[in-house]
């Protein structure tokens, strides 16, 4: 009975996980879909057709989305990466480490609203290079901080190891940190790009609304009540991160367990 | 030359890490006492006493710090009990797959999804209306854009709920648990002794900075508000904004006075559970 219990309890949990997805696919493929109705009276791809090949740009936004989520994740991932050792070592890495934290934990949408003047200034408002710079300052602190349990006592002997071999700061880097380094770089890669693909309220005040990432076109859909064009936005922002959480925990945590 | 690379590697992480948020914050409180802008003339500390008497900023901190406190309470409390119950399926095979998966959820396709299933016309109102438990799409319950904040509170548990049962299952599996229970049990401790004194205890230990953490994240959430949210009161970030953007260019400065208030509860914040604590050499 216990166990008849249980397992009831864990098919719901993962019905209530899968019905967003699929609600949103249902959605997607259906028209007139009106209240009482229960189920949609057209399932198709009508609006997909649609959509996807017309004026709309929907198409212009997942490459805005994806050039300005693989800039900031790699730009952040590497600067982090760098600069964390930098951190690690110094003999104050803890206050360091407590001023990354702070545009950290700021709501990206205030930090963007406040700094909206100086991006004003260097021309950097309303247009894709803007909307980079500004998710590269919140996608930045991350990858410092996710960086910082990487760096210990143990990799520091292995690089002076390496000196005392012979061999250059470079090698020791080459052969030695980046090999080591190459699991919780990709991880770090996926998070940023996560960080920078879900951005919204950022993206809204820095970009706005000349930059058109998938969030701001799901947005723009709720706004005109067109529910049907939503949710296709949203298949679109959701299936690329359930890619790379397939690969990340098939072959990255797997590697780094 | 080592030196020279660490100076300029640290002038770099000051410069991108932490420059932008000073500059940011400096802005903020220029603007909020007339120092900057368009219309301000100098120092004044009017903005700031329009912006605290109007006593918006503080029912907008309460609305949100109340919302953000029970959406984590809940998460909370709903993850332990799925980790306590389920872990042993949810560490195999598929399932280990399928608790991943919510991750893939942004803030704001939850909210979307929320308005689509529990406001007047969704579908659990259609499906009320097949039960022939409503007629009209009016009877149903308001649970979008309410006062109770039940829609934007249940968007917030789907969002977090998740990763609070993967933290929970992998603080488990590192610090032992399993073991440790074992333990407790053959010492003759009854399984709710062991949840109570083992199990619970370790889990919110070493989940505490993070509990506080999303606190702070959901105190300054803002798509899953401005979708899923009510005109008055709103939460923190949704009013800041709003301020923000007015067409009366003095409301602008008293937006900035609300930023600088939550910035410097947020600093505060951090500077609380960060801050470097004297370690203890030896405790007698």
């Amino acid at each position: 009975m216990q166990a008849s219990w249980k397992f009831t309890i864990l098919y719901l949990l993962v019905g209530l996980v899968f019905f967003p997805f699929a609600y949103m696919i249902l959605l997607s493929l259906s028209s007139e879909w009106r209240f009482p109705a229960l189920l949609p009276s057209y399932l198709g791809l009508m609006h997909w057709k649609t959509l996807l090949g017309s004026e709309k740009g929907l198409l212009n936004s997942l490459f805005s989305s994806s050039v300005i989520s693989v800039s900031v994740a790699l730009v952040a991932t590497s600067t982090g990466f760098i600069l964390s050792r930098v951190v690690y070592y110094h003999p104050r890495k803890r206050w360091l480490n407590l001023l990354a934290y702070f545009p950290y934990i700021l709501a990206p949408v205030v930090f963007a609203a406040c700094l909206s003047f100086f991006f004003l200034k260097m021309g950097l408002f309303g247009n894709i290079q803007g909307v980079i710079v500004a998710q590269f300052l919140i996608a930045f602190p991350y990858a410092l901080l996710f960086f910082s349990s990487f760096w210990n006592e143990r990799l520091r002997s292995l690089e002076d190891l390496v000196a005392t071999l012979g061999g250059s700061r470079y090698h020791a880097f080459r052969k030695v940190i980046l090999p080591m380094a190459k699991g919780m770089l990709l991880v770090c890669f996926f998070q940023t790009f996560l960080i920078s693909w879900f951005e919204y309220g950022l993206t809204s005040v820095i970009g706005i609304g000349k930059v058109q990432t998938l969030t701001i076109k799901v947005f723009m859909f709720i706004k005109e009540a067109n529910y049907y064009y939503g949710a296709i936005s949203c298949c679109l922002l959701i299936f690329p991160p359930i890619v790379l959480l397939y690969f990340n925990k098939k072959y990255i945590f797997k590697k780094m367990a | 030359m080592k030196n020279k690379g660490t100076h300029l590697g640290l002038l770099a992480f000051l410069l991108l890490g932490f420059l932008p948020f000073l500059a940011a914050f400096g802005y903020a409180l220029l603007y909020s006492f007339g120092l900057v802008g368009v219309v301000n003339k100098g120092f004044t500390i009017q903005f700031w006493q329009a912006a605290l008497a109007s006593g918006t900023f503080f029912t907008s901190f309460l609305y949100s710090a109340a919302i953000a406190l029970v959406s984590v309470l809940m998460s909370v409390g709903g993850a332990l009990w799925i980790t306590l119950k389920f872990r042993e399926y949810l560490n195999r095979g598929f399932l280990s797959m399928v608790t991943y998966l919510p991750l893939a959820i942004p803030g704001i396709v939850t909210g979307f999804f929320v308005l689509q299933i529990l406001s007047k016309a969704g579908f659990f109102a259609r499906v009320a209306h097949y039960f022939g438990w409503i007629q009209e799409a009016s009877e149903f319950p308001d649970l979008v854009n309410d006062r109770l904040a039940i829609g934007m509170i249940l968007a917030f548990i789907s969002l977090i709920l998740p990763f609070f049962v993967l933290l929970f299952l992998n603080i488990y599996k590192n610090e032992r648990v399993e073991d440790l229970s074992i333990l407790a049990a053959s010492l003759g401790a009854s399984s709710g002794q062991v949840t109570r004194r083992v199990f619970l205890p370790i889990l919110l230990h070493k989940a505490r900075i993070l509990i506080v953490l999303y606190f702070i994240f959901l105190l300054g959430s803002y798509e899953v508000p401005l979708i899923l949210g009510q005109e008055s009161p709103q939460m923190l970030s949704v009013l800041i904004i709003r301020e923000l953007k007015q067409f009366d260019l003095d409301k602008i400065s008293e937006g900035y006075v609300v930023a600088v208030c939550y910035t410097i509860l947020v600093s505060i914040t951090a500077l609380v559970i960060f801050l470097p604590k004297r370690t203890k050499i030896y405790a007698g």
